[in-house]
């Protein structure tokens, strides 16, 4: 797979909370770009940001200033409904608590994502993700009924359904004892790799982050670190 | 997106399922207003239809043509072309004539009335003794003659008398006829006999003075009583044409009053079921933010939620609005069991498909509408909420909060104009529909106002002084002013709850007691005429002597006097015909130095100096037929005396009431010094009436006792029937609400399963949560109570008096009370609803997280 075009490319990037009564900076500046197929495991410590910058690569929020360009798409100034587009057809998203809609299946859960942007006929993709993690046999159970780390593995699923070409993952091994969260994190990167995904992934888990091309580390709201691990180009 | 449809219909479905307990109050609520609407409403009309009924039975007829002349062969066609058109008809002819008992030396002044006796009466029934319908007693060689003829005459049933120069038998004594008070010569004993038998005696011919009424029933439907009586008035321009609604005034406009208040109840009850949806829809919300931002973090559009959301305030609509019309089918078969002590109704068994569809418009149009607000609130709901759910949400810049309050008020416009035009259509009228939706702007500017205030009230004071108070009270105060709390809400949908309530209760006593006024007890039903003045102080002895001495008589002097000018133009040359031609003649006026009973000033004030100024007030009827209006002048003469006088007042009376014997009442400086006659009107026991009628006859033959005690017993019990109606029903409506606004309180019961944990799990005992929560409560009721009372005074004062045209005053008294049970409502269901909570282990909770 190539990965030397830049599917993401962010510039100047800041963040401030304004609350009426008080103000909080929580990106000061960001700049840095990932080429297609990279994997990059941002890291800093708990208020660093890293999940506020999470959120604004996948246009859940949006910047004070600076600039994102996802995909060759600026995404910076669209709006709600716009960006839930851009979300719907090219971000795959895992969360660390899971957040599976509770009255759905599991399998249902995976098709939504394709339901979203109007697909049809996706059955067979859902069986076939949720399969790949191993859950053929747990399709028509409901979250209620799953383990944390088979939920996991449901939003694993879920997040590759609609084969974005970015993933961006937030502690997805958070939540999970060390034997799920170790499981977990393998098919998160079998299935990026089969898939051909690039992966941004947030944690604090260091061990998680040596399975990383690129180590970003955050803190207090800007780069500490912009690291290589293989040789790949930031 | 079609394919979408589905999955936000399953996920609605789903939704719904897993909590069915908490979705179970809402789908009460909407069964509860959609109840009261199909079921009240049903009822309501069914038991107007009955009662309008009654109020037809005092003319007998739908429309009612009284002139002196027998009918051209002209105005027979237009007749005949309203009998082809489904009207019935039938004649009435009313003459005086004189009647000769069985061995009597004189005969006696009778009224006689020719009838159809096949067809007459139209609307209720002439009971005779014995009893018999009329029709099989009543023919040519019979007639059925008043209680006061058998004593005048001493005659009994079986006798013959000689009428018109004829033998008749009598048949029957006429024990009551329902328009009794209808009829143009009410003066004299009563002979009733049929058309047949008037043609026998000759009486009638081209040239007696007789009075004609022509009655008609109409076809239920394709022609209204005012269509009816235009063309007939076209037919005969000079006679008098009524509707049946204008025998009796104050009682249909009672009626048509208690109808539209009754459409008004039910359209509150619907609206307050609906605040307990909009309350629970937004709690509901509040809870599923989670859910509603993973969905957007994974591609849903606003739209898409909105639209899973919309699904489910129509699933639930839906079912609430089904469950409703089958309350209301019960509510309208059950009134009927429970209020047959008190008067009958037939239980009409069968299913109103188009009540049904009204009722399940409404139930989903009114779902639809109060859960708007939280649904359009889905929009705001940013999908980050997921990441970053402990930190504060970043204030919008102006213009995206500018945009957004200008979408919420577009919102907010489309709600109330929906509103309106619901609250039009039930209620019948385009003013209902304003003054809901600007009665619930009102309220709602004012409740989030005072929400606003109070919340900031609390902030300042517990900064101030929080470090000073009681740990619970603190805590109280502080959970009001909690981020999340729904306080805002719980406080806006209270007051509005209250409001719409509490006005129930206010306008229905100010109205039962306006429509009691229209008949009250005590009303004369014995009328005396031509009590000459030497009998005056007689009568009276006579009568107490009688009856007691506590037996009050109104007494009004009737003076015979001409009007020569209207406004200095003569008599003679105004444009009066037929009926109206009487005001040439000359007239019977009374005095009054203060204003009677019963007589509603409509125009003008009455005179307030007991009468010493030369001023005269007009009935409405005669006002209009000679254009008179506060400030004109009539030229009166009696006894060769020219009498000019002022109008000072236009006033509206019931037939029931002495003072509505005259059409002009003057002061008594006026037409001081003229002779009068009497005529006295005194309210008998129904079971002395025939003993007073007796020694009546036996000490002065020369007055003549009108018995009206039968017509105004049916009066009386429409009067009582519709006011117990309005009790019952509201009582209903109030006990509605108070439950579906407890609910709202209960509602808020899931927001606080974290807080007691917490609490708990810090050492909070179950005691001290309790009193936490139950100041937080009794603030919020107290508050809301106080607020709701202040706007209910308001809003009820302006139903009663635009919307009700009623002149009743909303007292503030009943505002305490509603602020105290509202503070106890809210915390005995705040408290019933934490009760479970309280009890549960901190760690089922925290393990859910």
């Amino acid at each position: 797979m190539s990965i030397s075009r830049p599917i993401l490319d962010v510039s100047g990037l800041t963040k401030t909370i304004d609350s009426g009564t008080h103000r909080v900076e929580i990106l000061r500046g960001i700049d840095f770009s990932v080429p297609t197929g990279q994997f990059v495991a941002i890291m800093g410590a708990s208020g660093s940001g890293k999940s506020t910058l999470l959120g604004l690569l996948a246009g859940l929020d949006t910047p004070t200033s600076g600039r994102i360009v996802l995909d060759g798409e600026d995404i910076t100034g669209l709006g709600e409904d716009t960006l839930a587009g851009v979300r719907g057809r090219k971000i795959g998203f895992v969360f660390q608590s899971y957040q599976l809609i509770p009255t759905l299946t599991a399998e249902e859960n995976v098709l939504l994502p394709h339901e979203l942007t109007g697909g049809r006929d996706g059955l067979g993709r859902a069986r076939e993700l949720l399969a790949s993690v191993g859950l053929q046999e747990r399709m028509n159970h409901y979250p209620i009924q799953l383990s944390g780390g088979e939920q996991q593995r449901v939003a694993l699923a879920r997040a590759f359904m609609v084969h974005p070409p970015i993933l961006m993952a937030d502690e997805p091994t958070g939540n999970l004892d060390s034997a799920n969260g170790r499981h977990v994190l393998e098919l998160l990167i079998s299935l990026n790799r089969s898939e051909g995904t690039t992966l941004i992934l947030v944690t604090h888990d260091r061990d998680l982050a040596a399975h990383a091309d690129r180590v970003i580390t955050l803190m207090d709201g800007r780069i500490a670190s912009d690291e290589l691990r293989t040789g790949t180009a930031a | 997106m079609p394919g979408f449809w589905l999955t936000a219909l399953k996920i609605a479905w789903r939704e719904l399922r897993a909590t069915p307990a908490k979705f179970a109050f809402v789908m009460l609520a909407v069964a509860a207003g959609v109840g009261s609407l199909t079921g009240v409403r049903g009822f309501s009309v069914a038991f107007r239809d009955m009662l309008s009924l009654r109020a037809r039975a005092l003319m007998a007829a739908d429309v009612s043509v009284r002139q002196f002349s027998a009918p051209t062969a002209a105005q027979m066609a237009v007749v005949e072309s309203l009998e082809r058109r489904g009207a019935r008809f039938t004649q009435v002819t009313e003459t005086l004539t004189m009647l000769l008992g069985p061995g009597s030396q004189a005969p006696a002044m009778v009224s006689a009335k020719a009838v159809d006796p096949a067809v007459y009466p139209f609307y209720g029934r002439v009971t005779l003794d014995p009893a018999r319908p009329l029709a099989s007693l009543l023919n040519d060689q019979t007639i059925a003659v008043g209680e006061d003829v058998l004593l005048r005459l001493g005659a009994h049933a079986g006798d013959t008398v000689r009428l018109g120069g004829q033998d008749f038998r009598i048949a029957a004594a006429v024990v009551s006829e329902p328009d009794r008070m209808s009829g143009n010569i009410n003066v004299g004993l009563r002979v009733l006999m049929t058309r047949g038998g008037l043609e026998r005696t000759g009486l009638i011919r081209f040239g007696s003075r007789a009075a004609q009424r022509l009655l008609f029933q109409l076809p239920p439907k394709g022609m209204t009583v005012d269509e009816a009586k235009a063309e007939l008035h076209r037919a005969f321009p000079e006679a008098q044409v009524l509707g049946y609604r204008e025998t009796n005034p104050g009682l249909t406009r009672g009626l048509d009053r208690a109808t539209m208040f009754l459409s008004l109840v039910c359209l509150i009850a619907l609206i307050v079921g609906a605040i307990g949806v909009a309350s629970a829809m937004h709690a509901h919300l509040s809870q599923k933010m989670d859910t509603i931002a993973v969905m957007k973090s994974i591609g849903a559009r606003s739209a898409q939620v909105i639209r899973v959301y919309t699904m489910e305030a129509l699933l639930l609509g839906l079912g609430g609005s089904i469950a409703g019309i089958v309350t209301g089918a019960g509510i309208e078969h059950a009134f009927p069991v429970l209020l047959k002590r008190y008067f009958p109704l037939p239980v009409e068994i069968g299913w109103d498909w188009q009540a049904a569809l009204q009722g399940l418009a409404c139930g989903m149009l009114t779902t639809l509408l109060f859960t708007a607000p939280p649904l359009v609130r889905i929009r705001r709901i940013r999908p980050n909420l997921i990441l970053r759910r402990d930190m504060p949400e970043s204030r919008p810049p102006w213009r995206e909060r500018l945009r957004e309050s200008r979408q919420s008020a577009g919102w907010g416009l489309v709600f109330l104009v929906a509103l309106g035009a619901l609250a039009a259509w039930l209620g019948g009228s385009p003013r209902a529909g304003v003054y809901f939706a600007g009665g619930l702007l009102v309220s709602l500017i004012a409740l989030s106002a005072v929400a606003w205030v109070l919340l900031r009230a609390v902030r300042v004071l517990l900064r101030a002084f929080g470090l000073y108070m009681p740990t619970s009270l603190r805590q109280g105060l502080a959970n009001l002013d909690r981020p999340g709390n729904q306080a805002q809400a719980v406080l806006v949908a209270l007051g509005v709850g209250v409001m719409f309530t509490l006005s129930i209760f206010l306008v229905q006593k100010s109205l039962v007691a306006e429509i009691v006024e229209t008949a009250p007890p005590g009303l004369p039903n014995i009328f005396l005429i031509d009590v000459q003045p030497s009998q005056h102080d007689d009568v009276i002895s006579l009568i107490r002597s009688t009856l007691g001495v506590k037996t009050s008589l109104d007494i009004v002097p009737s003076i015979q006097v001409r009007i020569t000018k209207v406004n200095g133009v003569p008599t003679e040359d105004l444009p009066l015909k037929g009926f109206d031609r009487r005001f040439t003649h000359t007239r019977a006026m009374t005095t009054a130095g203060a204003q009677p009973k019963g007589i509603d000033v409509r125009e003008g004030q009455w005179w307030k100096d007991g009468g010493k100024g030369m001023e005269i007030a007009v009935g409405e009827g005669a006002a209009k037929t000679l254009h008179l209006s506060p400030g004109s002048t009539l030229d009166l003469n009696a006894m060769d005396r020219d009498i000019p006088v002022r109008v000072a007042a236009i006033y509206r009376v019931d037939g029931f009431r002495m003072s509505g014997m005259s059409e002009f009442v003057a002061t008594p400086k006026a037409l001081e010094g003229l002779p009068a006659i009497y005529y006295g009107g005194l309210h008998v026991p129904r079971a002395q009436v025939g003993q007073l009628e007796r020694v009546m006859f036996d000490k002065f033959p020369t007055v003549t006792v009108i018995n009206i005690a039968e017509a105004l017993e049916l009066v009386q019990e429409v009067v009582d029937q519709v006011a117990l109606l309005i009790r019952f029903l509201s009582a209903f409506a109030i006990a509605g609400g108070v439950i579906i606004l407890a609910s709202s309180v209960a509602g808020t019961r899931f927001r606080r399963i974290r807080e007691v944990v917490i609490l708990k799990t810090l050492g909070g005992t179950r005691r001290r949560i309790a009193r936490v929560f139950s100041v937080e409560f009794l603030v919020l009721g107290s508050v809301a109570g106080l607020m709701g009372g202040v706007l209910a005074a308001g809003f009820s004062t302006l139903v009663l008096h635009r919307l009700l045209e009623g002149h009743g005053h909303v007292g503030w008294g009943p505002i305490p009370v509603a602020v105290a049970i509202t503070a106890l409502v809210a915390d005995g269901t705040g408290w019933l609803a934490s009760f479970r909570i309280l009890g549960q282990k901190p760690l089922e909770i925290l393990r859910e997280d």
